[in-house]
């Protein structure tokens, strides 16, 4: 994992720089805000510049050859607009002020979001702002003078751990759509992405080392409803409530459990999934159903304990703990 | 499935949009129409009505099919209009046709674009029909307008409708003009052109023609249409000396007058035995697709690229078919060398329909007069002493106009007075020539030149007199003045656009009139040397004042790039340094931030106010309340909600008490 580039100064520090500068990548300053630069913006006619320079060009014979100054005239108003143009839409990007924000954490495959300021520094509005990561059709922004705009993004995520947003392709068209000037920002914002959860698991073993018991729990715990909450992503089909969902209630999870005060302990050794991805999976799912009723529970990891506790902040901190297990801690 | 569902919503043109392209594309087409053909112009408004009544009623919108044949039929109602489609109106009418047609497929905003871009080739197009000062101004609103719709259909300015939008635009044109400026003066021209321009000559141009006939001049007088102006070095000259001298006719055949030269080998070259009273002027003359150049009476040198013929006409080596700028030189008082015996009978070839008592007119005059000259005299005094009438609308004249006009009618204009004249010459024995061109002109005081209108086209004669030469003989100022038939020419031409005749007393009301009028033909000119006229001659000549006249062309073209590159760096500089209109909010905390850095506290570059106002309030307890006071109101004005007159005004009145003063000061 690299560090931030401006604090130390290591080789590797540098030829990373240099790798960014190559790429002209534009670098968040000391406020974690990056500042386009002008060397860092590039630009290429769309297909309607193209167009617009194809007339332009038959224009320009046609009124040569006929000797006619006024068609010269026009043809070089035209012209002149486009290039007039062109710098517009460099000095549309010329000192964006971009910075992007990690999202909540999400379940690896679902979509991670992040949270794109683009703010207007300098007194001049910017018409026409696009972000642009993984070839969506973004939705163009305008941002006030002096004001912010928020944009949304989400981008696809396949593996659990710290997805990073690396880059974002802030592109502009204005102002009459023939050049398209575009910029890389390089951002450091990151979001959580937890291992995706096996479709099922099977129960964890409680503390006591009572295997039959749990099982027992699970199986009378038929009739130990304890009530309904709404579905959160990662709970187990099998606890959908179909019927509210047929009455049209939305999505309805029913909430089993045995007497309070229950605890239970999720291992990784009393899987024997031989990949470890698998059961990680095995794992995240284990952590979601018993999270969702009121047992205490407990996670143990190769290298790693989390102590028994409940609520959401334990929850959250047990997947954690799953998604970034083997990786090096940030 | 349909087409337009597969298109994102992104991609669609709004309703707006399509109206007002459409719109746009009508007012482009709108000044062409006096130059299409009425069926093409039917076309295209029908078309135009269609997309129209489409975005009120969408069934309307013909589909695929329909569009096809719509297509077809536009192309075959171009081909039955002019026959072709590849010539210059044939062409630019085909250019109309499918640009409006177009407008009935706009299913994305690419469609639009295209349509749009194309605007500007259509426009640039209808510069080869009309020059104009005013169409300039037109086409270029409607490229203004074209550049504002690329702008708002590109979208992303924040507020809907067309002003942002337009806003945006006027900026880019207004930055668009010095570069156009730029390019226009330094862009090197063609001296010839590329490929053959296959000007199309079914559009007759205004002019004189190299024949003469009963009708061919009053057709022209009754035409205000400039004919050329003339700017002269020294005095002008009195305008009865402004014979403009244009073709030379020699040959009549009963009704009719041609050219019919003497073959060159018959004549010698124009040499003017005497000569005296020079002078020197500057002709911008209208295209005629003729190569006669207009020279006073008598041309003694001539401009480059043209010759003066044996019968003193300049001639220019070209057809003149675009505006065309020459110097010339001629001489007022002149005596001509006199022609060989061939020319001189050549001179005098009669047509067949001589009347008997048109011999005897001249008979008369022959016993009377003891020389040439004097017969010369006693027919101007017949054309004055008899009931002879100067109108511009002549009653019929029969198969032989000569003697119906000279025996019957007497009412006629200067073509019937040079007609029989010149043949009366020739029945006397006196060889005699037609000369066309113009008479007078009128002085433009403000811009310094004479306008000569189609209006003042005139005929006069030439006669062979024994040691004197050709002698210019004009019958038409024969007429007495009181015979001159004011009325039907003011009724023909309008009021006040009468030239040829005083405009009798000059209410203040009508002097004015004219001084406006004299004042947009200034305007017109200027407009014309500048802007119509410029040429790749007059880049030389900027050249050479810029002392860069080696390099030529290669020159011309460093130096447009040079100037191109500087006028961007230049609009670029602008765009940097434009005023920018800081936040007020934001002013307010740059100044506190000013003061606390006065007392040796200054804000760290990546500290915001909060992380600012917790160290100050550390440093320097006394402070926190004030510095507290502001950025409690500050920060959540900044960046939570938007801020109230209310909020700037307790700022800056918190500011007017801050003075924070240094700790050692204390």
């Amino acid at each position: 994992m690299t560090s931030i580039p401006h604090r130390s100064d290591t080789l590797r520090d540098r030829a990373h720089r240099y790798f960014d500068s190559l790429l002209r990548r534009v670098p968040p300053g000391p406020d974690g805000v990056a500042r386009v630069g002008g060397r860092q913006i590039y630009i290429v006619p769309t297909r309607a510049g193209f167009m617009y320079g194809a007339v332009m060009l038959v224009m320009l014979l046609g009124s040569l050859n006929y000797q006619n100054n006024l068609g010269l005239l026009l043809t070089f108003f035209l012209a002149s607009v486009g290039l007039v143009a062109m710098h517009h839409a460099w000095f549309n990007l010329l000192g964006l002020a971009v910075q992007a924000r990690g999202g909540s954490p999400v379940f690896a495959g679902e979509r991670a979001r992040f949270e794109v300021a683009v703010r207007a520094e300098g007194g001049r509005p910017r018409h026409d702002i696009r972000l642009r990561k993984n070839g969506e059709t973004p939705t163009p922004v305008h941002v006030g003078a002096g004001d912010q705009e928020l944009v949304a993004l989400a981008v696809p995520t396949e593996r659990r751990g710290w997805h990073r947003l690396t880059d974002v392709m802030v592109e502009t068209r204005h102002p009459m759509g023939l050049f398209r000037a575009w910029t890389y920002v390089a951002t450091e914002a990151k979001t959580l992405v937890f291992p995706k959860p096996a479709p099922q698991a099977p129960e964890p073993g409680h503390d006591a080392g009572d295997s039959a018991r749990p099982h027992r729990t699970r199986h009378e715990g038929a009739e130990d409803y304890l009530g309904s909450r709404g579905y959160r992503p990662g709970d187990s089909i099998r606890h959908i409530d179909w019927k509210a969902y047929a009455r049209e209630r939305g999505l309805v999870v029913k909430q089993y459990g045995g007497e309070q005060g229950q605890e239970v302990w999720i291992d990784w050794a009393r899987l024997n999934a031989p990949d470890p991805e698998i059961r990680l999976g095995l794992l995240t799912r284990q952590v979601l159903d018993v999270s969702a009723g009121p047992t205490r529970f407990g996670l143990r990891l190769p290298g790693a304990v989390e102590g028994l506790s409940q609520g959401t902040a334990h929850t959250e901190r047990c997947l954690t703990r799953l998604a970034l297990f083997g990786h090096e801690q940030d | 499935m349909n087409k337009t569902d597969l298109i994102p919503a992104a991609e669609r043109p709004e309703r707006h949009q399509i109206l007002w392209t459409t719109l746009l594309v009508a007012a482009a087409c709108a000044p062409f129409a006096r130059y299409l053909d009425g069926q093409v112009t039917a076309f295209l408004a029908l078309i135009l009505a269609i997309r129209l009544a489409a975005l009120r009623w969408p069934a309307v919108l013909p589909n695929r099919w329909i569009r096809a044949l719509l297509a077809f039929a536009g192309l075959g109602n171009c081909l039955a209009a002019y026959h072709t489609v590849t010539g210059q109106d044939g062409g630019s009418a085909l250019l109309a046709t499918m640009l409006v047609l177009k407008l009935l497929e706009l299913d994305t905003k690419r469609d639009l674009r295209l349509v749009l871009i194309l605007l500007g080739f259509l426009s640039v197009v209808q510069f080869l029909f009309d020059e104009s000062f005013l169409l300039t101004f037109y086409l270029g609103a409607i490229a203004l307008g074209l550049v504002t719709l690329l702008t708002e259909l590109n979208g992303g300015l924040g507020a809907a409708g067309l002003r942002p939008a337009l806003r945006v635009s006027t900026r880019l044109a207004l930055q668009a003009i010095p570069l156009t400026l730029v390019l226009f003066v330094l862009f090197p021209r063609l001296t010839a052109p590329l490929w053959s321009l296959g000007i199309d000559s079914s559009r007759g141009l205004m002019g004189l023609s190299d024949s003469m006939e009963p009708g061919n001049i009053s057709e022209l007088v009754v035409n205000g249409e400039l004919a050329f102006r003339a700017r002269f070095a020294g005095r002008r000259p009195e305008a009865n000396q402004l014979y403009w001298r244009g073709p030379v006719l020699w040959k009549m055949d009963g009704r009719r007058w041609t050219p019919g030269a003497p073959p060159s080998g018959w004549q010698q070259p124009a040499r003017l035995i005497e000569a005296s009273d020079p002078i020197e002027y500057e002709v911008v003359m209208e295209p005629t697709k003729q190569r006669w150049l207009f020279a006073l009476d008598m041309p003694v040198s001539e401009p480059e690229g043209a010759a003066i013929s044996p019968d003193y006409q300049l001639l220019s080596n070209q057809p003149v078919t675009a505006l065309k700028r020459y110097n010339a030189r001629s001489v007022l008082s002149y005596r001509t060398a006199e022609p060989d015996t061939r020319v001189r009978a050549l001179a005098l070839e009669l047509p067949e329909n001589v009347t008997p008592r048109m011999r005897a007119l001249v008979d008369g005059w022959r016993v009377q007069s003891r020389d040439d000259w004097t017969l010369v005299q006693r027919a101007l005094a017949h054309f004055n002493r008899e009931n002879f009438y100067y109108t511009l609308l002549p009653p019929k004249l029969g198969a032989n106009p000569a003697d119906a006009f000279l025996f019957e009618t007497r009412r006629g204009f200067c073509e019937h007075y040079a007609s029989s004249f010149a043949l009366l010459m020739r029945i006397a024995g006196i060889p005699s020539r037609i000369v066309l061109g113009y008479l007078g002109g009128e002085t433009n005081e403000f811009g310094g030149y004479t306008i000569v209108r189609q209006s003042d086209a005139h005929a006069w004669v030439e006669v062979l007199i024994a040691g004197r030469g050709w002698v210019r003989v004009d019958p038409t100022a024969a007429v007495d003045p009181s015979r001159i038939d004011n009325r039907s020419a003011t009724e023909l031409l309008g009021a006040g656009v009468s030239v040829r005749f005083d405009l009798g007393e000059a209410a203040a009301l009508v002097r004015w009139m004219r001084d406006l009028r004299l004042l947009g033909d200034t305007l017109e000119a200027t407009w014309q040397n500048w802007v119509l006229d410029f040429s790749a001659q007059d880049q030389r000549r900027l050249m050479d004042r810029l002392g860069l006249n080696a390099w030529r062309e290669y020159g011309l073209a460093v130096l447009m790039v040079l100037a191109v590159s500087l006028t961007l760096g230049g609009i670029l500089l602008v765009l940097m340094h434009e005023r920018t209109e800081r936040d007020p909010l934001e002013r307010l905390y740059a100044r506190l931030c000013r003061r606390l850095a006065g007392i040796g506290l200054p804000r760290l570059p990546h500290e915001g106010p909060g992380d600012y106002g917790r160290r100050i309030a550390a440093a320097r307890p006394d402070l926190a309340p004030d510095v507290g006071g502001f950025l409690a109101l500050y920060v959540p004005a900044r960046y939570g909600e938007r801020s109230t007159p209310e909020t700037l005004q307790r700022l800056s009145d918190l500011l007017r008490d801050f003075k924070p003063k240094a700790q050692g000061s204390r």
